[in-house]
């Protein structure tokens, strides 16, 4: 809502400045968003004289002139036609700016010099389109005056932000209304003075509502024998204030009233009304219709529509028809004035697409009061500034007139609420202030009327909220709670996840958050099965773009995007990981699952670029140390590394699932070659995906912990060839399968293949570390023990000891 | 006998003095006091002695062995000072030179503030709820008061998924999942993400929230300014407590929108705060009767507030981000400085 502060003047004569209105129109709870002084900064540009005016010698469309601005005679040359010698024209000099943040500066214009610019209307930001220079009346301030003040366009403009609940504000009586309770002001109401004809209304027009429930009031005036014209320049000033534009006298004086007062109206011409009828009725399926802004629409059975005897000619509360609106030949009028149903005007609009300042209020609710009053100044100033006759009397199809209910209300309940303490007397009068209806009975209880344009006020709570408000939230108290001891914790969910997080940061790795939606075509780049679950994602109705238009079911993607952007910018050692949520479709009435997962990825060196180490690169081992260790700490056990079943989008030789017992938990691998094209990656990539929920299943919370053997260990070595395809595990596995208690630690230490290693074969050397927990071993004993293993190795595995 | 241990330990001292290493003054000790030894012999030549002599001698010997042991002992100590004196002086590195660092890990400026905020409330005895992201209608409009065609509906533009379903357009659902879950006393702190339609520099589809409900006997509206200075105090490192301005949200009334000064100019006013001197960061209200009666609470004997912020606006505040889509794309130079 656009507000001046001149205009909020006309209603209530307050002392306050620009900026103290501002704040005190924030502080009540109608936010000003934006202030624009008009004419601020602009004293430079002036009201001036043309004394001389001559051809431009080098141009044929340009002029020089000689220009007083009241202190010196200023060289200016200007490109429009429209002004002569002896002219009182507009003249920025030398250091002004014009709106658009236009500096003045002086300049050579094909070799003749210009201190300062004659400006047009547009270029002083009066009106959106100009033609020519302004040439303002003789004599209407003293040369050198700044041009806003001569003009007196000195204005605060307020653009203020309302919500959705202060319908009663999208109006300057409103806003002044709320002002005046504020500062405990007098209100003056605009003047409105009927002057009408002998005919009754009734005799010319008819109105016919035969929908009451979505229009509960319809009233209208007729006005003949008008002549349209441009507005005069008080209401084009208004309007273009209020950033609206200037059509004509009619059209005008319904959006000023609109404006003013808050009641949309609409102005049609009686004459192309078939039987000078109106007709409110529900619109039929399929029914069609032009609206002013000469688009066709379809309508249907919840639209209600304004018609004449035939046909639409407005679809209410939204916008008029092209076949009754008010053209330069019309001469008679009827001015409807009409309280529709909040719900129907929104649904019309929002499925049309159709928001218009009329729309706007309708949805939100007016005044159904107010009806009548709107109705009646209006038709006074069209009277007034078309030279119309106004019929007797006015239609008012009203016929569900009632009271509003009165609500019981508890000053001490305010009190209690908003944590303040005022006297009830100062509460009850707030109350009236915002013209409330008060009264007290004998037994001390308060019932409260709220005024009729408050249809946000029905319950205590609401009045409770207007005694803050106009008190003050700034008076309000900051005091801590007076509350219960609650026992809680964070939940085992909650605790793992923040582990889990700590433990991937410390794992050197950035923690990176995508867009829970993504492209359907990011599924097909994993190359995934045709019958693989994730294909199956829930999708969005309105998407804003496709790239965003499904769920995502995997994190996956968001994460290969992630290392693809990244490597375009030469970022190419990368770790990241990425923990959030997946959206998997619920089945038959269940909501979709929402589990958490975590992903992460590894490519690049594995050290950067350092002065003292070698730079390697990264390998399936390092992911899989990642893994290792979170299911270290989180304590998952009984895990295996199975390669059965690789997932589609890892390399079939460099990948596992992970498993606990048999729960899969998560997967690992290198990132398969042709995935890597798809998501546009140079280097190899290797990733993690960990199944959150199973971790918090399988994390056993209790640790048990064993005292350390104090006697010394031994170690021995067994260095093998094995072939290619036996996995090392298989050698530590049958290590411990010699049941003994005196292994203590069996770790492999040597992976080689080249020299001196048949082909098909590698070498793999074990270090196994013998102790016991009640004495020191001897050698002999070590010694039959390792033969034993080594023995087993032998015969189970069919490696070569070398 | 007396001659040949005067002329024993004048050898020996002269020996000890002129020795170079360590080693030297080992081989001394083994040769003079060893089990070979010279003075060993000498010891061992004191029973061909009269009885008389015996004592004498024996002390003579013994005050000779101990004078070369400790000027021994004293030649050695100081021969390892000067072979470590030595060596250090030999071994010297460029500690100029970077060290091997660890790589450092790093939060999401998203995560990094969730968690602050909720350690800030945990202390106010607050604790976590969830709730899911994918929403009934129910619960993210109707519950909270926004009836089906209400204009404050259009305050948040909504992506609509099929089932009558839709993604969350604020936490504001997990206070009602909570509510029905629970009977007052309730404190809770709900941080989750949540969707609009709305794709700009300052608004991006998704974002995050944290919703915060207290419900118990005897809440005020002022408990609510305490609340929330308390913690504006504490996340802000401020003393400037907040303003409240009336605002209106469906399911809270009184509602306020919540400023704190401008933490970049101090109030003094600057482009951040659009000349203003306050920025607001927080929307929040008592919560409305209407919404407890969808939840079945009793709202004439209890009352509460409910309030709810943009993480992402104060991760840009807190950490000098001007533009919103920078949290989202990841870029790994800028999320490494966190």
């Amino acid at each position: 809502m656009i507000v001046t502060y001149n205009w909020l003047k006309e209603f209530i004569d307050f002392d306050a400045t620009p900026e103290e209105l501002a704040d005190l129109l924030t502080m009540l709870g109608l936010e000003v968003e934006s202030m624009a002084k008009l004419g601020a900064g602009m004293d430079d540009v002036v009201v001036a004289l043309v004394e001389e005016k001559w051809q431009h010698p080098n141009a044929d469309k340009l002029s020089v002139c000689k220009v007083n601005n009241g202190k010196e005679v200023l060289d200016v040359v200007c490109g429009a036609q429209n002004f002569k010698q002896g002219d009182t024209v507009v003249l920025a000099q030398i250091g002004a700016v014009l709106p658009g943040d236009f500096k003045i500066k002086k300049s050579k214009i094909r070799g003749e010099e210009s201190c300062g610019m004659l400006c047009s209307e547009k270029e002083l930001g009066l009106v959106d389109e100009s033609a020519g220079i302004m040439v303002l009346p003789p004599a209407v301030a003293p040369i050198g005056t700044p041009v806003f003040s001569a003009l007196g366009r000195k204005d605060t403009i307020f653009e203020i932000g309302l919500t959705p609940n202060r319908s009663d504000c999208l109006s300057a009586i409103g806003i002044a209304r709320d002002i005046a309770a504020k500062l405990d002001l007098k209100l003056k109401h605009p003047q409105c003075t009927l002057v009408e004809g002998p005919d009754a209304v009734e005799s010319v027009i008819g109105v016919t509502v035969e929908n009451t429930d979505l229009c509960p009031r319809y009233a209208a005036r007729y006005i003949s024998g008008c002549t349209i014209a441009p507005s005069p320049g008080w209401l084009v000033k208004r309007l273009n204030d209020i950033g609206m534009r200037s059509i004509n006298n009619v059209v005008d004086v319904t959006n000023l009233i609109m404006m003013e007062l808050g009641q949309p109206l609409h102005a049609f011409d009686c004459d192309r009304l078939s039987e000078n009828r109106i007709v409110v009725r529900t619109a039929k399926d399929g029914e069609q219709f032009t609206t002013l802004d000469n688009q066709q629409r379809i309508l249907n059975s919840a639209d209600l529509v304004i018609c004449d005897a035939e046909r639409p000619v407005a679809l209410a509360g939204v916008m008029g028809g092209l076949n009754s609106e008010i053209e330069s030949t019309t001469t008679s009028i009827l001015l409807e004035s009409a309280f529709f149903k909040p719900a129907a005007i929104r649904k019309t609009s929002k499925r049309l697409g159709l928001h218009t300042e009329s729309s706007h209020r309708f949805e939100r609710g007016i005044d159904i009061e107010g009806v009548g009053c709107a109705l009646d100044r209006a038709a006074s100033l069209i009277v007034e500034l078309s030279g119309g006759v106004l019929a007797k009397g006015a239609i008012d199809v009203y016929p569900g007139k009632s009271d509003r209910a009165a609500i019981m209300f508890r000053p001490e309940k305010a009190n209690e609420l908003i944590g303040i303490d005022l006297e009830r007397d100062v509460i009850l009068d707030i109350l009236t202030r915002l013209e409330c209806r008060v009264s007290t009975s004998a037994d001390g209880s308060v019932s409260v009327v709220p005024p009729h344009y408050r249809i946000d006020v029905e319950r205590e709570i609401d009045l409770i909220e207007e005694i803050a408000r106009l008190n003050g939230y700034d008076k309000i108290t900051a005091t801590m709670p007076i509350a219960r001891v609650v026992s809680d914790r964070p939940t085992r969910h909650q605790e793992i996840e923040k582990r889990l997080r700590d433990l991937l940061v410390n794992s050197g790795m950035a923690e990176i958050i995508n867009f829970s939606f993504t492209s359907p075509d990011n599924i097909g780049k994993l190359l995934l099965n045709n019958d693989d679950p994730r294909r199956t994602a829930i999708k969005l109705a309105n998407p804003l773009v496709d790239e965003q238009s499904v769920m995502r079911t995997t994190l996956l993607p968001g994460l290969l995007e992630t290392i693809s952007r990244n490597m375009n910018f030469r970022s190419l050692d990368l770790k990241l990981f990425e923990m959030r949520r997946i959206y998997l479709p619920g089945e038959g009435e269940n909501m979709p699952r929402e589990p958490l997962c975590v992903v992460g990825a590894i490519t690049g060196s594995r050290d950067g670029d350092g002065w003292s180490r070698p730079n390697e690169p990264v390998d399936f081992f390092d992911a899989k140390g990642i893994v290792e260790t979170v299911l270290d700490v989180l304590d998952v056990g009984g895990l295996s590394w199975n390669t059965e079943n690789p997932e589609p989008y890892y390399h079939p030789g460099k990948s596992c699932q992970v498993f606990a017992g048999r729960e899969q938990i998560g997967s690992l691998g290198e990132l398969h070659p042709l995935v890597q094209k798809n998501f546009g990656i140079e280097k190899p990539v290797f990733c993690f995906e960990l199944n959150f929920d199973k971790l918090v299943k399988l994390s056993r919370s209790k640790k048990t912990i064993t005292a350390p053997s104090r006697f010394p260990d031994s170690s021995r070595d067994i260095a093998m060839l094995i072939p290619e395809d036996l996995s090392a595990v298989k050698i530590v596995e049958c290590v411990k399968a010699e049941k003994s208690k005196e292994i203590e630690h069996v770790q492999i230490f040597d992976v080689y293949r080249g020299k001196g290693v048949p082909e098909g074969y590698k070498s793999i050397a074990v270090r196994i570390r013998y102790r016991s927990f009640e004495r020191t071993l001897a050698e002999e004993e070590i010694s039959v023990l390792h033969k034993k293993i080594v023995a087993n190795l032998t015969n189970k595995l069919q490696v070569t000891v070398r | 006998m007396r001659e040949q241990l005067d002329q024993l330990r004048n050898d020996a001292m002269q020996a000890i003095a002129t020795a170079s290493s360590v080693e030297q003054l080992q081989d001394i000790r083994i040769r003079l006091l060893g089990r070979k030894g010279e003075l060993t012999a000498l010891m061992k030549g004191l029973g061909s002695l009269s009885a008389e002599e015996r004592p004498i001698v024996g002390q003579l010997v013994n005050a000779v062995r101990d004078e070369i042991e400790s000027t021994l002992g004293a030649a050695i100590v100081s021969a390892h000072e000067k072979v470590i004196s030595a060596r250090l002086q030999s071994e010297r590195i460029d500690i100029s030179l970077p060290g091997r660092r660890p790589l450092k890990g790093t939060k999401h400026p998203v995560s990094l503030v969730i968690e602050e905020i909720c350690s800030i409330f945990a202390g106010l005895g607050f604790s976590v709820a969830e709730g899911p992201e994918i929403e009934h209608d129910w619960y993210n409009f109707e519950a909270l008061n926004f009836p089906p065609e209400h204009p404050a509906r259009d305050m948040q533009d909504t992506f609509f998924v099929e089932n009558n379903l839709l993604l969350r357009t604020h936490t504001s659902p997990v206070q009602i999942r909570t509510m029905l879950k629970q009977k007052p006393p309730v404190r809770i702190i709900a941080p989750g993400t949540v969707y609009r339609c709305d794709s700009d520099a300052t608004h991006s589809p998704m974002f995050h929230q944290i919703e915060g409900l207290m419900v118990d006997t005897r809440v005020t509206f002022g408990d609510l300014k305490g609340i929330l200075t308390e913690f504006t105090n504490q996340l802000f490192g401020l003393k400037t407590g907040v303003r409240l301005r009336p605002s209106y949200f469906p399911f809270t009334e009184p509602s306020a929108e919540v400023d704190i000064a401008c933490v970049i100019c101090g109030g003094k006013g600057c482009r951040v705060c659009k000349n203003s001197g306050w920025l607001e960061i927080l929307g929040a209200g008592m919560v409305d009767p209407e919404v407890y009666r969808h939840v079945q609470y009793d709202a004439e004997n209890i009352s509460g507030f409910a309030f709810g912020m943009g993480i992402e606006r104060i991760a840009m505040l807190k950490y000098g981000i001007s533009d919103m889509r920078l949290l989202f794309e990841n870029d790994v130079r800028f999320l490494r400085q966190f």
